[in-house]
């Protein structure tokens, strides 16, 4: 017996298996990579348009004692190479190693006030920091003067007849700041309002390539000009840090100035993934606390602990990358559940093929066996044939999975070998079985199988511990850390316990249901309902495997619908609350009746409900409260479709008071005077809770009035905040009626949920739903086919005897469905209800806010529609997979098939 | 009677006496035998439901035998067939073939039992070949399933003895049902094996074919002296061997035998089977026709033994 021999025999069954082996060695070594690549997108999505002083590392160091005191480029050198060597390893994988960017050092002095100019007088509130900011030589342009010479000291300074021997720094500002603060080329400005220094403003520069972020973007002190327009009063402060040279190091020093020494040790963003982000974080914190262990501080006496300043690390890294991984939580726990049971059902169509294949070769085995052939010559022979199956197939898939771009996990290797391995496992167990004895003495004619007591016991004890499983996870919920630790298996595994739990269930409890249609059938006049259902009460032609198959690839169907639709309704919740209306447009000042106008004639702009938001001040105190003017009759009709909740306007009452609706912390004034526009009096004729949605998220501190209530209290409507009603607003249209003024903030609602759903993974997992619901149902029609292909003999030879009674064709195949439909069915209800309940059986596993603009995801959006179709179709393809078998294995001739087995 | 009173019987008797007969080896129930079955018992158990195939069968048969066994269908013919050919495991009893002892085989003595001692071959003529060998390749399969050097000359030889010489290197499907049991029975010889084991091997043919296959048997067992059982309904072949056995209710019931008479016609004697603790099966036909139930009377003879209903007892009771 040669298994290349069985292998030609059996073509059919072994192309069957070999190309599920394919395709399923193929999904599952390539999805996970197309995971991994998308997760590792998101992240470096948001790395990319992180600054760099968030991702960098910054080591910073304000010197008190004078042994800490850097005079020199070497000091610093020195430092950065032992942060560097002190740095774990983890991050020293990730650090930026392109010539030039590997990261830098400076020295600044912090809020160095100018407190006068040489010869001139200045404008007050300036502060002109002098620093030294490693490889700027090669980074800026000067445009204007000379670059920063050494430092020198002057004698005397005139008009400061105070200063004697005073250090002076050469420095040079970049061209926006020299221009913004008046500071021309040649200035000398007295720094410091004690011990002063001076700096002489020899140059003037620009940034040869502003868009170098990974330098500037921890230097924008020297490049931009920070504003700050200090409390009560109208001056500005002007803050800039000017540029000097190298050479000015040995006269920094921290005891006249507040000094600044940091190092910048680059990352290179491309380097952090998902899988060694973990890594960093912790490399990270261990950075931390070796910096808080005193490194890089020899110390010898207790003057000394307190003198010697600490070094700090600065950095968003850890935090950005934590926040990042527990948004990858979920979706990995998501990926880890639709993978989950897209591995199982595979496996179960492979196991089904297997079997299909052991089946055909049955005949010929056992004959060798009967003829002398040890069970292991059987085993190795069956074995070796779908090895030889299976083997190349997976090899081909594995293969083909490397045309898709992304990083190789582990999944990628083992999923395929898995797959090698269970296969060829299984068939060996088979074979094993199916022949361990040369004679098969099973006389099911003589008595039907009944299940022992051990193995009822053991399907209790099966459901017992699913149901106390996801008892537990939802009481209790997720035990270990699953942002630090990843996808907790324990999630994984209720859901698989549930689906073989239910599987029993439905497996038991079949012929129950069953019994009443046979009944009810038995009392009609045709005879193939009655027969066909007969034979599908007979527990014989349940096979568990089509079960256990068909249930968790509906369920996993369903659950992602679910979990689809859900995010999906979330998303757009979220989006609708963000604008209130199709589209909304926010003044900072009084939006114009003509630019009212010119929006009204925006494509696809219906309505215009005007309204007015500010803040009131409440009596004459210093209480405050959000007032918005409102006509509510209006703004419900506009959302009356839309799931937002707006209350009823409040009853009018006499004038001149006016009606408001008040948050429930206001709502203790029964009678409430607020300035705004002008001094109003309100009567208190409703409470609003939960804020106004689209207008106000605050749910404390709100005022509601009549959109005309400054006009009842004796003025004019006002009108700043314009809520639109429409079909497929432009918001480019929108944003060109307003004029494009910069003072008006128009939203639109395809906006908002394009910036909800743009959040990264969401597409992830969108996409990956869907691709593994395809990749269910076909598997699904796969299962019933095959199952009905092994069965296909015995079955042929039912409806031959029944056709020599006169069945015809037609009524033939009928029964073939009518045989396979209630298993179908009732799976499917129970895959549903599966489907269906594991939301909440996961509930608190997985938290979907982190997908939905952080707003909680409190209920599941259990819309039936979509799950039941989906329950349905899969049905449906199954069932005409049935159908089709049948109508194929119809064709054959009587007395062949009336021969088959004899 | 006349020896009882022999004084020599009636002295007792020595102690050496009684060690030299306790020593003396008695033999044993067909301790000579090819093929033993003794009181040979077959229960399936199926989920508490018990089906008795053989009911304490005894059966013995020489070597280089050919003999028939027939039965209605469902009296255990197959399962003795199968225990024979040690696919099945008795439950109880003696069963040796070839001074093998079929019940206390380890499942390797059982393999190595398959490949040397017995060959089969069963009624379907697409069991007992694999479609997708050729016949010389059928016949080859049991050597290399053994692990022997599969010389194409021994399959070619078997086949050219069994007249199929011609098939050899056809598939089964290209050669006729009579054609494929013959190679069939080439399979079955392939091993050399000391006894085959055949099941309604001509059940499927017609009678020309049945001859033929039935020839090709023959021939086995006496060019090559191999022992051999056939299982049949078919009475062309049930007649033309030297003793039929009938199975009725797992029990051997019958025996016929056959032997040419001094004329040249063959002379069939048919005999009830008197078991060795003496129980013996009466004709249904004979119990029918006197009307024999639960008890008959026994009355010992000169030469023979009186069987009577019993008629007084029923009337006693009536």
């Amino acid at each position: 017996m040669n298994p290349l021999l069985l292998l030609r025999v059996h073509r059919g069954a072994v192309a069957v298996l070999a190309l599920l082996a394919l395709s399923a060695s193929l999904l599952i070594a390539a999805l996970p990579r197309g995971f991994e690549a998308s997760y590792d997108d998101a992240l470096h999505g948001i790395l990319d348009v992180t600054s760099a002083n968030v991702t960098d590392l910054t080591i910073s160091l304000e010197p008190r004692a004078a042994e800490q005191h850097l005079t020199s480029m070497a000091g610093f050198q020195k430092k950065d190479r032992e942060w560097r060597e002190a740095l774990p390893s983890s991050v020293t994988s990730v650090l930026q190693t392109r010539r030039g960017r590997e990261g830098h050092f400076a020295a600044k002095t912090i809020g160095t006030p100018v407190a006068g100019r040489v010869g001139v007088d200045g404008p007050p509130q300036q502060y002109v920091n002098v620093g030294w900011v490693s490889g700027t030589e090669k980074r800026v342009r000067y445009v204007q003067g000379t670059p920063p010479g050494p430092p020198g000291v002057v004698a005397r300074v005139p008009g400061y007849p105070d200063l004697q021997n005073v250090k002076r720094f050469d420095i040079a500002l970049v061209k926006d700041a020299a221009e913004k603060m008046g500071i021309p080329v040649g200035t000398t400005l007295v720094l410091g309002n004690s011990r002063s220094i001076l700096g002489r403003v020899t140059g003037v520069f620009e940034p040869v390539d502003a868009s170098d972020h990974g330098f500037w973007d921890h230097n924008l002190d020297v490049l931009k000009v920070s504003i700050r327009r200090t409390a009560g009063s109208d001056i500005e402060e002007q803050r800039i840090t000017g540029l000097t040279d190298v050479g000015s190091l040995s006269m920094l020093n921290g005891q006249d100035r507040d000094l600044m020494y940091s190092w910048v040790i680059a990352i290179d963003p491309s380097a952090v993934d998902t899988r060694n982000a973990p890594s960093v974080i912790q490399g990270v914190t261990d950075f931390q606390s070796y910096l808080d262990k005193g490194a890089g501080r020899v110390l010898a006496t207790y003057a000394e602990i307190a003198q010697y300043a600490p070094y700090f690390l600065a950095t968003g890294l850890g935090d950005l990358l934590t926040d990042f991984l527990r948004r990858l939580a979920t979706a990995q726990a998501l990926m880890f559940l639709i993978l989950g049971g897209l591995a199982t059902v595979a496996t179960g169509v492979i196991a089904l093929a297997v079997q299909l294949l052991s089946e055909r070769m049955r005949p010929g085995l056992a004959l060798a066996r009967a003829r002398g052939a040890s069970l292991g010559q059987v085993v190795r022979v069956g074995a070796g044939t779908v090895a030889l199956a299976v083997v190349p197939a997976v090899l081909v898939g594995y293969g083909l999975s490397y045309l898709l771009s992304g990083p190789v996990t582990p999944i990628v290797h083992l999923g395929p070998l898995v797959i090698v391995v269970i296969t060829i496992v299984f068939a060996a167990a088979r074979l094993a079985f199916t022949h361990r004895k040369p004679l098969q003495d099973r006389r099911d004619d003589v008595a039907i199988r009944r299940s022992s007591p051990r193995r009822t016991a053991l399907e209790l004890l099966i459901v017992v511990l699913a149901l106390g499983g996801s008892y537990l996870l939802r009481t209790r919920g997720l035990a270990t850390e699953v942002a630090a630790q990843g996808a907790d298996p324990y999630l994984m595994l209720v859901p698989a316990a549930l689906t073989v739990a239910v599987a029993l269930i439905t497996l038991r409890c079949y012929p129950y249901p069953l019994r009443l249609i046979v009944w009810l059938a038995a009392r009609a006049r045709p005879a193939v309902p009655f027969v066909g259902l007969t034979l599908a009460a007979r527990a014989r032609s349940v096979t568990a495997l089509p079960v256990l198959i068909l249930l968790p690839a509906l369920a996993v169907s369903v659950y992602g619908a679910v979990v689809a639709g859900t995010l999906d309704s979330a998303q757009r919740l979220t989006a609708w609350q963000a604008t209130g209306a199709d589209a909304r447009v926010d003044g900072q000042a009084e939006i114009p009746d003509d630019v009212i106008e010119k929006i009204r004639q925006v494509p696809g702009v219906r309505s215009i409900v005007p309204a007015d938001k500010g803040t009131a001040q409440i009596g004459y105190g210093g209480r405050s409260a959000i007032a918005v003017a409102i006509d509510l009759d209006a703004y419900r009709r506009i959302v009356a479709d839309l799931p937002l909740d707006v209350p009823p306007p409040a009853p009018g009452v006499a004038a001149p008071a006016i009606p408001a609706l008040l948050s429930p912390d206001l709502a203790i004034h029964d009678t409430l005077d607020i300035g705004w526009h002008v001094r109003m009096k309100l009567v208190k004729r409703g409470v609003i809770t939960g804020g106004l949605p689209g207008l106000s998220f605050a749910e404390s501190n709100l005022i509601v009035l009549p959109y005309d209530a400054a006009k009842r209290a004796g003025l004019r409507t006002y009108t700043n905040t314009l809520l639109i009603d429409g079909e497929n607003i432009d918001g480019a249209k929108l944003r060109a009626a307003t004029g494009n003024r910069p003072d008006f903030l128009v939203s639109t609602f395809g906006e908002a949920l394009n910036r909800v759903t743009k959040s990264p993974l969401t597409n992830t997992i969108n996409g990956s739903f869907l691709l593994v619901t395809i990749a269910l149902a076909v598997y699904a029609l796969l299962t019933v086919v095959i199952a009905l292909v092994v069965g296909a003999t015995d079955r042929a030879r039912a409806l031959s005897y029944l056709r020599t009674l006169g069945l015809s064709e037609r009524q033939a195949a009928g029964l073939t469905v009518l045989e396979i439909t209630p298993l179908i069915v009732l799976t499917a209800c129970a895959g549903l209800l599966l489907g269906l309940a594991l939301p909440s059986a996961l509930g608190p596993g997985l938290d979907l806010s982190v997908y939905t603009g952080d707003q909680p995801v409190r209920t599941y959006d259990l819309s039936l529609t979509t799950p039941a179709l989906l329950a349905a179709g899969l049905s449906a393809m199954a069932i005409a997979g049935a159908y089709l078998h049948a109508m194929i294995g119809g064709r054959r001739s009587l007395g062949s098939i009336l021969r088959v087995g004899e | 009677m006349n020896e009882l009173d022999t004084p020599t019987e009636l002295d007792t008797p020595t102690l050496s006496e009684l060690e030299a007969r306790a020593t003396h080896e008695r033999p044993a129930f067909g301790e000579h035998a090819h093929i033993l079955c003794d009181n040979l018992v077959r229960i399936y158990k199926t989920e508490g439901v018990e089906v008795v195939a053989l009911q304490g069968l005894d059966l013995l048969i020489e070597k280089g035998e050919l003999i028939a066994i027939v039965g209605a269908s469902g009296s255990g013919k197959s399962t003795l067939l199968n225990v024979l050919s040690g696919l099945d495991v008795p439950t109880a009893g003696v069963a040796r073939v070839a001074g093998t002892d079929l019940l206390a085989m380890t499942a390797r003595d059982r393999l190595r039992y398959r490949r040397e001692v017995v060959g089969f071959i069963w009624q379907q003529t697409a069991r007992n070949l694999l479609p997708y060998l050729t016949a010389r390749e059928n016949a080859q399969l049991p050597l290399r399933l053994a692990g022997k050097r599969a010389r194409t000359s021994r399959a070619d030889e078997l086949l050219e003895l069994l007249g199929v010489g011609h098939c050899a290197g056809r598939k089964p499907n290209e050669i006729s049902g009579g054609e494929q049991q013959r190679v069939a029975i080439a399979v079955a010889l392939a091993n050399s094996p000391q006894v085959i084991l055949a099941d309604e091997p001509t059940g499927e043919l017609d009678s020309e074919n049945s001859e033929q296959v039935f020839a090709a048997l023959r021939q086995a067992n006496r060019e090559l002296g191999v022992t051999c059982v056939v299982v049949t309904h078919d009475t062309l072949v049930s007649e033309q061997v030297d003793r039929t056995v009938g199975i009725r209710d797992g029990r051997t019931s019958s025996e016929t035998l056959r032997r040419a008479s001094s004329d040249g016609n063959i002379i069939a004697e048919e005999y009830a089977v008197l078991d060795r603790v003496g129980r013996l099966q009466l004709p249904r036909d004979f119990t029918n026709a006197l009307d024999m139930e639960r008890r008959v009377r026994l009355e010992l003879e000169r030469d023979h033994i009186g069987v009577w209903p019993d008629k007084a007892r029923s009337e006693d009771t009536e």
